[in-house]
């Protein structure tokens, strides 16, 4: 499968103690790759930095096999982007954006944007600031796809969404992903989202890479063993990744479930969302 | 690159309404025979620019249009480019505004429009000069103070200038009255040549 980023040495600093450090991180073509973490762990940091927004202190990174920085125009024209409350000014309409992404982009496909808000019914004539969160939200993907982008890199594209807008903006980045050649890097907190979506993950905690595997991978090998609160020594603390003391019992992260569960007869090993393996991993007892 | 023109000027014509009827407020106060007007439609397109840059901020736009494959040269220029063609339109819609007026009223002095046009044009350009690099440092909501002292100091000293009787020389008077005008002109567009550099300089390094 080939990269289509490559990140190496990667530190860029911010005042307040913050460091997003990042020694190797390849990002395939062809998938979903959801970038996971708590607030303030990188995310943003690392798509901005991706994005030539702030500049980094060191390493270098490559798009589409382009060095960044020296090739920033040509591998704009194929990345889409949808940043966290970053947009027109609300004053605009939607027949004011197509007039200017018709001069920004050279591939902008006038049509395929015009069926998009015919197909999600959206408001040509209205100023954005009369739009909902969910009409912006649609209106901001279509945006981003209108111009056949190969990288479509999405900042949060759904918190703030209700159930029902949610799953119609996953069925747009599905419907995009069909292609073989395109990509999304997608960050979230909503885990949920990925586990219906995502081929692979990436979790970012304290600005740096913590986990890098397909989604299968890790929703197959990690795993919740519980037990009582006498039990716990009888697990072994190779074997424990990190853990959860309640009231009654213990929940430990545990990895290779399926030799775990032959190691372990007497206790139960649950299988993990994404959301428990981040809880975890982030604030659980080591 | 036009397409970030066009989204400054597209913004502005979002905002017509409230524009038309500041318009006819105006009109009124020049029929009203109420001293000079001739600033008065350069000096709203100047607020309409400014105003383009708080919408900008409120939505983050400039983070967003670095994402762009126009590159950040090319959003200070537009800039710049978009400020300018509002400019000429003002100074368009005043003459326009002048013609009515002397349709109606049949008493104005041409010449003396177009001197205090000329007048306000370098004192426009000065003002963005100094204000532009500032407002792509700091952002306008920071920059808002500065503007303030800006447009109030380059009033009064005009007003100031032109009330102070000094004893000039008559050959600076004379020089001046043959000169004065390019010289100023030229003043200004080296200094708005300078700002420009300077904000350019200042966008490359910005992070959002």
């Amino acid at each position: 499968m080939k990269n289509i980023i490559e990140i190496r040495d990667l530190v860029k600093k911010y005042d307040s103690k913050f460091k997003l450090e990042i020694d190797d991180l390849k990002i395939p073509s062809g998938c979903i790759i959801g970038l996971i973490g708590e607030n303030g762990a990188g995310k943003t940091t690392l798509i901005k930095s991706i994005l030539n927004i702030i500049s980094i202190d060191e390493g270098n990174i490559k798009i589409f096999d382009k060095d960044y920085q020296k090739y920033d125009s040509i591998i704009k024209e194929n990345i889409g982007v949808v940043l966290d409350n970053m947009f027109f000014p609300e004053l605009l309409n939607i027949s004011d954006i197509n007039k200017v992404m018709k001069d920004i982009y050279r591939s902008w496909d006038e049509e395929l944007f015009k069926k998009y808000i015919k197909r999600f019914d959206l408001p040509i004539n209205k100023p954005l600031k009369a739009m909902s969160k969910g009409m912006r939200k649609k209106l901001e993907i279509i945006t981003a796809i209108s111009h056949h982008p190969k990288l479509l890199i999405l900042d949060e594209p759904t918190s703030g969404l209700d159930p029902v807008v949610r799953n119609e903006v996953l069925d747009m980045f599905l419907d995009f992903i069909q292609d073989e050649e395109h990509t999304i890097l997608l960050s979230t907190h909503i885990t949920s989202d990925l586990e219906h979506i995502a081929d692979k993950i990436i979790f970012i905690n304290n600005g740096q890479v913590i986990l890098n595997n397909t989604r299968d991978d890790i929703l197959d090998n990690y795993g919740i063993l519980k037990c009582d609160i006498n039990e716990f020594d009888k697990v072994s603390k190779d074997d424990i990744i990190s853990y959860k003391k309640n009231k009654y019992n213990y929940e430990i992260l545990v990895k290779d479930i399926l030799k775990l569960s032959k190691k372990y007869k007497d206790f139960v090993i649950d299988k993990i969302t994404l959301e428990e393996l981040m809880l975890l991993m982030i604030k659980g007892e080591k | 690159m036009l397409g970030l023109i066009k989204k400054d000027l597209l913004m502005i014509k979002g905002n017509l309404k409230m524009l038309s009827i500041i318009f006819i407020v105006f009109i009124l106060i020049a029929l009203n025979g109420n001293g000079n007007f001739a600033f008065i439609p350069a000096f709203i397109g100047v607020m309409l620019i400014m105003s383009t840059f708080s919408y900008d901020e409120y939505n983050k736009w400039d983070a967003y249009a670095t994402t762009f494959p126009s590159g950040r040269i090319n959003i200070v220029k537009s800039k710049f480019i978009a400020t300018f063609i509002l400019i000429l339109i003002s100074f368009l819609v005043t003459l326009l505004l002048c013609l009515i007026i002397q349709y109606i009223n049949n008493d104005i002095n041409f010449k003396e429009i177009y001197e205090s046009m000329l007048g306000c044009l370098i004192a426009i350009i000065l003002l963005i000069a100094i204000m532009y690099p500032l407002i792509f440092k700091f952002g306008i909501e920071k920059s808002r103070i500065g503007i303030f002292i800006g447009i109030f100091g380059v009033t009064s000293l005009v007003s100031i200038l032109s009330k102070v009787k000094i004893q000039v020389p008559n050959s600076l008077l004379i020089f001046l009255s043959n000169y004065g005008f390019i010289l100023f002109l030229g003043i200004s567009l080296i200094s708005i040549l300078i700002s420009y550099k300077i904000s350019q300089k200042i966008y490359l390094n910005k992070e959002f």
